[in-house]
């Protein structure tokens, strides 16, 4: 790899241990995907934060790597942990869990990382802008900031967003190079235009096309359904770039004609839909993944306001950001009459599986990952149809 | 002999090969308080381990760390081919590791010396003999020579030109001195030539150079190293049982298919 003199000299641990540790984490994950230099981040993103998901071995690393001293030299954000920091109890988490999952987020916090804990931290924390090349590594949020956003990112890992972060340098390959931004599919989509049609979408789309960037025609999506297209795409296949033409920023940059075309239509979608139902009968509704926005919690509360909870043995979980949740105390009131309105977790994240065995969600995201990473059933529709099983 | 292959995760490691030869998932894969393998016999720690590419969850970094914190790690790992997974865990494990590495010529048992920095292995069990092998191209059929089931190494199987490279010679000159030795056929420059790569065979490596010579025609005349000889296609070549390990793949490459 074609290192200039000062990487070169990190490497060669002239800057200390610790950025020689993250300049080789950089340089060997450049040379698996054959890159021939490093780029300037503007900012990271990190995935493993929750305890459940990173253990013992990964709490010993970042306490290893705050011993060392590391910090972050560019604007970093962390994903969801797997409790709210405040409202763990109710949440069924253990003590021995929240005491470790406490001192993840500390450690991070130590290494200059903002703490606030969000899927979605271009709503808010961390917002690229058009053409930045940055390093985030939470699959939906890399694909929304490289779709809806035009900054540049392949799909980081935890260490190597944290590396790269360090450093205030990535890798420079895959979706930081103009080549590979090009369409490669083009998607003729015929869907309802609600936000749960959007999620089924994106998970027929990952189905039919595994990985690829694909070319969307027939959709308007506003910024919450490229939200859970991003995240259902990232989930059911390895999709971390889509166009779509007229709404994304890159999509007039690119001739299509002569690109295979897949129409995805109700055929597909039902497929999608049959995929993420696999129970008619559940123990939690959770909402918020990737984490609600402002006008998703506004639109819930508009929904659910005047109706009442009449089965009470199905728990409700509102996930989304501390921030979002300061934004709207109105509607958080009348969510709270529901279930409880969570910030910095996930049920994906969180350890659901010693409490819930089957849970129903809006989200094709969290449809495929509920029964990997949580053991669940998962019942998989719109908000309203999830809510007519307690109202 | 040093076998080079890329480094991926920097420093210096020796220590016995076991070998797990699919896909390895740490996550699942093992047990860290140990480093027993829970999807096969065997336990990792302080041995280098070979296995052809990492696969699973992302954790399975982090489950090399915790590998290292409780002393159960590998010394080294050895892959055919680093993904982002083992890559990372390495790394952040200061694990010396080492990918491009044909991991059919380890075996279970070899002493091997790991070079993470330089990107090489030795195995110091084996001994190394250096060789050429020749395919010699007339109307796109390869000369295939037929050793005899007396021969020292591989007998009875099917090879290409083949032989030693004695002490001082180039790979190129051992090889067009086989061919007249074998077959009196005079060849001049080579068409192609491979990279080195290695065939196992007991507690002999061989180290084998490639060449293609493509001619316009050729009148095989045997010696005594050899019983008999056929042309083959390439297609037919490959599906010939008593081909010796190899020889297909490296024919691939020399006429470029991948």
């Amino acid at each position: 790899m074609d290192l200039t003199r000062e990487e070169e000299s990190i490497l060669n641990g002239e800057k200390g241990a610790g950025a020689q540790k993250a300049m080789e984490l950089v340089v060997a994950l450049g040379k698996v995907y054959g890159a021939e230099n490093l780029v300037d981040i503007t900012s990271a993103h990190l995935s493993g934060a929750s305890y459940k998901t990173i253990g013992d071995g990964g709490l010993k690393y970042l306490e290893d790597m705050v011993a060392g001293g590391a910090k972050v030299s560019v604007l970093s954000t962390l994903n969801p942990v797997g409790m709210d920091r405040d409202r763990w109890k109710e949440m069924h988490i253990t003590p021995e869990f929240a005491e470790k999952q406490l001192r993840i987020i500390d450690l991070y916090g130590r290494m200059g990382i903002k703490t606030t804990c969000s899927c979605t931290p271009y709503t808010g924390d961390n917002v690229p802008k058009f053409g930045n090349h940055i390093a985030w590594a939470e699959s939906s949020a890399l694909s929304f900031a490289n779709s809806y956003i035009g900054a540049r990112t392949n799909r980081e890992g935890g260490p190597g967003a944290l590396a790269a972060a360090i450093l205030g340098k990535t890798a420079n390959y895959g979706l930081h190079l103009d080549e590979n931004r090009k369409p490669t599919v083009v998607i003729d989509a015929e869907i309802d235009g609600s936000l749960f049609s959007h999620s089924l979408l994106g998970q027929a789309v990952g189905m039919a096309i595994g990985g690829g960037v694909p070319y969307y025609r027939g959709i308007k999506p506003t910024l919450e359904d490229a939200k859970t297209m991003a995240g259902a795409m990232a989930a059911s296949g390895s999709v971390a770039l889509f166009h779509v033409e007229g709404t994304t920023p890159e999509a007039s940059k690119f001739d299509v004609s002569g690109l295979e075309t897949i129409h995805i239509g109700k055929e597909e979608i039902q497929a999608a839909y049959d995929k993420l139902n696999t129970t008619d009968d559940i123990q939690l509704i959770a909402l918020g993944c990737p984490h609600l926005t402002v006008k998703e919690v506004k639109d819930i509360a508009a929904f659910l306001k005047g109706k009442k909870k009449v089965n009470k043995d199905v728990e409700i979980w509102f996930c989304t950001s501390t921030s979002v949740r300061d934004q709207c105390p109105d509607e958080v009131r009348i969510l709270e009459q529901f279930g409880l309105v969570l910030a910095d977790t996930c049920m994906v994240v969180s350890p659901i599986e010693g409490t819930f065995q089957r849970t129903g969600t809006n989200s094709a995201k969290a449809g495929n990952y509920l029964p990997t990473l949580c053991s669940q059933k998962t019942m998989c529709r719109d908000i309203s149809a999830l809510m007519e099983v307690v109202l | 002999m040093i076998i080079k292959g890329r480094s991926i995760s920097p420093g210096i490691a020796k220590g016995k090969v076991i070998k797990y030869d699919e896909a390895f998932s740490f996550l699942g894969g093992v047990d860290t308080s140990t480093g027993d393998l829970r999807v096969a016999d065997g336990n990792i720690a302080g041995k280098v381990f070979v296995f052809p590419k990492g696969k699973g969850s992302t954790v399975g970094s982090f489950v090399m760390y915790d590998l290292m914190v409780h002393g159960t790690a590998p010394v080294a790992v050895i892959n055919r081919s680093a993904e982002t997974i083992v890559t990372t865990g390495a790394v952040i494990s200061s694990i010396p590791m080492v990918d491009m590495i044909d991991t059919d010529i380890l075996r279970d048992g070899d002493i091997v010396s790991v070079n993470g920095t330089d990107g090489s292995i030795s195995i110091e069990t084996a001994r190394y003999i250096r060789t050429v092998s020749s395919a010699i191209m007339v109307k796109g059929r390869v000369l295939v020579l037929h050793r005899p089931d007396t021969a020292r190494s591989f007998p009875g199987a099917h090879s290409l030109v083949s032989g030693k490279i004695e002490p001082g010679e180039s790979a190129e000159d051992a090889a067009a001195r086989e061919i007249m030795e074998e077959t009196r056929i005079p060849v001049d420059k080579a068409d192609r030539v491979l990279e080195p790569f290695y065939v196992r065979e007991k507690d002999i490596v061989w180290e084998v150079t490639a060449f293609l010579y493509i001619l316009d025609s050729a009148e095989p005349v045997l010696n005594e190293e050899n019983v008999a000889f056929e042309w083959l296609t390439p297609e037919q070549l490959k599906a010939d049982p008593k081909v010796v390990t190899g020889v297909p793949g490296a024919l691939d490459r020399l006429l470029n298919i991948q």
